[in-house]
């Protein structure tokens, strides 16, 4: 097992560590093409280079973005954090982007479209297109459907449950495996795919 | 859990064109998606690489010694594995959640021994399947049951093992059921005679000498008949009655025993609701099938055979073709059940549904009413409720207008049968092929026949849902305890000597809490554990009390491994604390004698004492004798808590756990708790976990977990010296402390 990095320190080093050491934290900033460099590391993940307001250059090798709005504003508010460690919990927040419009400037290089692809990676919901069947067998509901993502069979544990409609007409679907289905406009659906969803919207 | 999935054989042949001589498939596992798309590819670990194989092409291939730094990650819809491919971190692939996520997870272990060239260890997962390894689909929740696999002659034989002692009493219903049918088929037959005999009076000739008194014993026949089947109807419900609740609370008693018997470990795999919904709910379900649905389908079987019968005979005597217009309908009448059925099923679910939103709206804004009037949004409040009722409503108008519009029709189609019978009859009739008696006969058969086709529909889902819940139920009674103990477990006296020795557990064997843990505790020390939430302390604590078996690595106490111990024997010589205190309904003093049933009231009282709980106990309206619990006297935290201490303290015993006990109090309380926890944890071998460090000062050691390992353990100062992370969390208390 690869050695991970856990907070303990070797006596030498803590005996140096002051208490505002101990107990600082990231601050997070807002990332602006002018401070912030996003490039396609050689292994196909994102990496930043930051400038801080002091002036201080950090790099990352590997950044993950994450939405804050995914539902609502899926273009605005993204926050740009260090990956998970393994041992640990969630990453710092290394700052956020406030629109993702902003970075779609020649100076920004390619950001945009480096982030946009992550976070297509990142938040995989495919759209149904077509119900082809939908039972009902001991407790579990079976459906057969075509999506963005090609033709998808999936068990839902409790319809009632997980399917959730929103406010502007869209429609989640959940499966017992943590997959996420949408359906974008129910009404635009054929009438034999809208039949079999409908007593549940 | 499965880990070497298989190659079709166009990935077979791009794998084995890529790979070398020398070697080995160690695990293949599935991964679902490629950028935006769903596909079926296949991950190959071997003693070398890893290959990523998708419909026969190989899209990658990466040498363990280039690859370091795995871990598989969360994401939304999916999962993805990770790794550095020459200190690059590198998306390997992405799979969907659910299945694949545990798999991976051992994955991670599993890479990190092959990227340091160690391919002898090889890893296996005892985690069961959550899906059926035959069919793919998943198990019945929270079970091992693949309702589509299991063997349905298997239910049926353990279901009628179980059925001992009450199969007379099961059989009568049946019994009862065949003859009141009989019963049914007889009295057309008289009043056949009766009408042809002397009210339509067919026959020309006079009167016998003794008519009067054969009409008499005609029309006292079909009355004794019905009296009779009415009578055999009680008798049969109140059989039923008897054996049903015989056959539930045998059922239930049994259930309960086995939960009681159950290892911490099963029981807490399962929720309080689902096993009170198996005792419960599923034992009734069984038992309405056993004792009402079975022995109903098998009247209405025999019914509808007996009349058939009966029917076609009669035909045939008769020599007409009525019988083809009783049949015609039939196919007819159960198409349209079945259509009316599927349509009332929608319609009631859409209601249910609309219903469940008005409750949980109206659940939700009454127990946040504090919080509504606190920013005045009584008036959305009350939008928000009125629009869930009015849909409710606008749903349930329109089922009823449908339902009542419906059912009448549906009955004329249950009808139509004899409406046809009736007009041949009568074509027949005139004729004079038929005589009226006949022609009532029919028609009084044609209508046994039809009343089973309304049942016959709802056939499939009631064994469904009976097959379903009785297999919820076999699994308790069949599941073995994880925690057992040895052939002949012995009772030892404990003095409290604790030493753990490498032990390595997880409840889910790919997510190891606790990693390679070892310690040794002489006998009346106090040991204070720290660490953040989820860390492996409350972990440590139940392996010390033997809820759970170590996966690797045993623990002993005065040398003595724990398995040796009778479980009964080890717990009576523990005392615990909980940070929850569960008072049961009765009052203190069986709450404090819990543990220790004969307990004299002096030792009660000694055990409050020492608690520090005897004096508000004395305040209480019935001193000892106050109920406490669900519907009696509501105690505060603290008091609770040290009814608890003296719960856990009147058996005097050796080695004594504190599992956040004082956590959920102020500082008041908890300084008096101290105070009793001071007391006690003298010459007692004591494990307190704690939050708040103050509770710990008097500890003689401090355990310090992180992550599972064991990051610090010495005395207080050691630690202090040390400037690791009990350092640091005595600095933020203190600071905390000082802001105040």
């Amino acid at each position: 097992m690869a050695e991970t990095k856990t907070t303990v320190q070797t006596p030498e080093e803590a005996a140096q560590a002051t208490e505002k050491d101990l107990f600082a934290h990231r601050i997070s900033i807002d990332l602006t093409p002018d401070n912030a460099k996003f490039t396609k590391s050689s292994g196909g993940l994102i990496s930043l280079e930051v400038t801080q307001p002091d002036g201080k250059v950090e790099f990352f090798e590997r950044i993950v973005p994450v939405r804050a709005f995914p539902i609502s504003s899926p273009e605005e508010f993204i926050s740009i954090r260090q990956p998970d460690t393994r041992m640990g919990g969630r990453g710092d927040e290394i700052g956020m982007i406030r629109r993702l419009s902003d970075f779609r400037v020649p100076s920004a290089g390619e950001a945009a479209a480096l982030i946009e692809d992550e976070l297509g990676r990142r938040y995989f919901t495919p759209a149904i297109r077509k119900i082809h069947s939908f039972s009902e067998k001991f407790g579990y509901c079976y459906w057969d459907v075509t999506t963005s993502a090609g033709r998808v069979e999936f068990i839902m544990s409790n319809p009632a449950s997980s399917i959730r409609t929103l406010e502007d007409g869209r429609v989640f679907m959940y499966d017992i495996d943590g997959n996420c289905f949408t359906i974008e406009d129910p009404a635009k659906l054929d009438k034999s795919s809208y039949k079999k969803v409908e007593i549940y919207l | 859990m499965k880990l070497l999935f298989d190659l079709s054989p166009a990935d077979k042949a791009a794998f084995d064109a890529a790979a070398g001589e020398d070697e080995r498939i160690l695990y293949c596992l599935p991964f679902d998606i490629e950028f935006q798309t769903r596909v079926d590819g296949r991950m190959v670990f071997t003693n070398k690489s890893i290959y990523k194989i998708n419909e026969g092409k190989l899209e990658a291939k990466w040498d363990f010694s280039r690859l370091s730094d795995f871990t598989v990650e969360t994401l939304y819809g999916c999962c993805a594995f990770f790794g550095k491919v020459d200190g690059v971190s590198t998306r390997l692939c992405r799979f969907i959640s659910g299945r694949n996520m545990p798999r991976y997870a051992i994955m991670v272990d599993a890479c990190e021994e092959l990227a340091k060239g160690n391919a002898g260890k090889v890893f296996s997962s005892s985690e069961p399947e959550r899906y059926c390894q035959k069919c793919g689909r998943p198990f019945v929740m929270h079970t091992h049951i693949c309702p589509f696999c299991q063997s349905k002659s298997e239910t049926y034989k353990r279901l009628w093992g179980m059925t001992k002692g009450l199969r007379l009493m099961m059989l009568f219903p049946l019994l009862t059921a065949v003859l009141s049918l009989g019963i049914q088929y007889v009295v057309p037959v008289l009043q056949k005679i009766l009408i042809n005999e002397y009210i339509v009076r067919v026959n020309p000739e006079p009167f016998e000498e003794n008519w009067k008194l054969h009409m008499l014993l005609i029309v006292g026949g079909i009355i004794g008949f019905s009296v009779i089947s009415q009578i055999l109807g009680i008798v049969q419900s109140r059989v039923a009655a008897v054996s049903g609740n015989r056959f539930t609370r045998f059922l239930r008693t049994l259930l309960f025993e086995k939960v009681q018997m159950l290892s911490m470990s099963s029981v807490q795999k399962k929720s309080t609701g689902d096993l009170m919904g198996r005792i419960n709910n599923d034992v009734s379900v069984v038992q309405n099938f056993m004792t009402n649905l079975l022995p109903s389908y098998f009247g209405q079987i025999v019914s509808f055979v007996l009349g058939l019968v009966l029917v076609l005979t009669l035909d045939a005597k008769q020599g007409t073709h009525m019988s083809l217009f009783i049949f015609l309908p039939i196919p007819f009448v159960i198409l349209f059940i079945l259509a009316f059925r599927r349509m009332m099923r929608r319609l009631n679910i859409k209601s249910w549904q609309k219903g469940r939103r008005t409750n949980q709206t109206l659940q939700d804004l009454l127990s946040g009413i504090r919080v509504i009037k606190t920013y005045g949004r009584e008036k959305a409040a009350v939008d928000e409720f009125t629009d869930c009722t009015a849909q409710q409503a606008r749903q349930n108008e329109k089922n009823a207008k449908l339902f009542d519009t419906v059912f009448p029709l549906l009955g004329f189609a249950l009808r139509s049968g004899s409406y046809l019978i009736m007009w041949y009859g009568n074509v027949q009739l005139f004729n004079g092929t038929l005589g009226v008696g006949e022609l009532n006969q029919f028609n009084s058969y044609a209508s046994i026949l039809y009343a089973p086709l309304m049942q016959i529909t709802t056939i499939p889902r009631n064994i469904s849902a009976f097959t379903t819940s009785f297999g919820k139920v076999m699994e308790i009674l069949e599941e073995e305890p994880e925690v057992s103990d040895i052939a002949k477990p012995q009772h030892f006296t404990l003095k409290g000597n604790v030493s753990v020795k490498h032990v390595t557990f997880g409840y889910e064997s790919s997510n190891p809490v606790l990693r390679d843990v070892s310690l040794d505790v002489k006998a009346g020390e106090m040991i204070g554990i720290v660490g953040h939430s989820g860390c492996g302390k409350s972990t440590l604590i139940n392996l010390i009390m033997r809820m759970y078996d170590p996966t690797e690595g045993s623990i002993e106490i005065d040398g003595v491994n724990l398995k040796e111990i009778g479980q009964q024997s080890l717990r009576s010589q523990m005392g615990v604390v909980l940070q929850e205190t569960h008072l049961f309904s009765g009052s203190v003093r069986d709450n404090i004698r819990y543990a220790m049933p004969y307990a004299t009231d002096d030792e009660v009282i000694r055990a409050a004492r020492a608690a520090n709980a005897h004096d508000f106990i004395m305040n209480l309206p019935q001193g000892y004798n106050t109920i406490v619990g669900e519907k009696g006297y509501s105690l505060s935290g603290g008091e609770r808590q040290r009814v608890a201490i003296a719960r856990a303290l009147i058996h005097n015993p050796p080695i004594l756990i504190l599992d956040e006990a004082t956590a959920a109090l102020d500082t008041e309380t908890e300084k008096q708790i101290q105070d009793a926890i001071d007391q006690l944890t003298t010459n007692r071998t004591t494990f307190a976990i704690a939050h708040r460090l103050s509770t710990l000062r008097n500890a003689d050691k401090i355990l310090v977990i992180d992550h599972g390992h064991i990051a610090e353990f010495g005395t207080h100062l050691e630690l202090l010296n040390q400037r690791g992370i009990y350092y640091k969390l005595v600095m933020a208390q203190t600071r905390a402390a000082l802001e105040k």
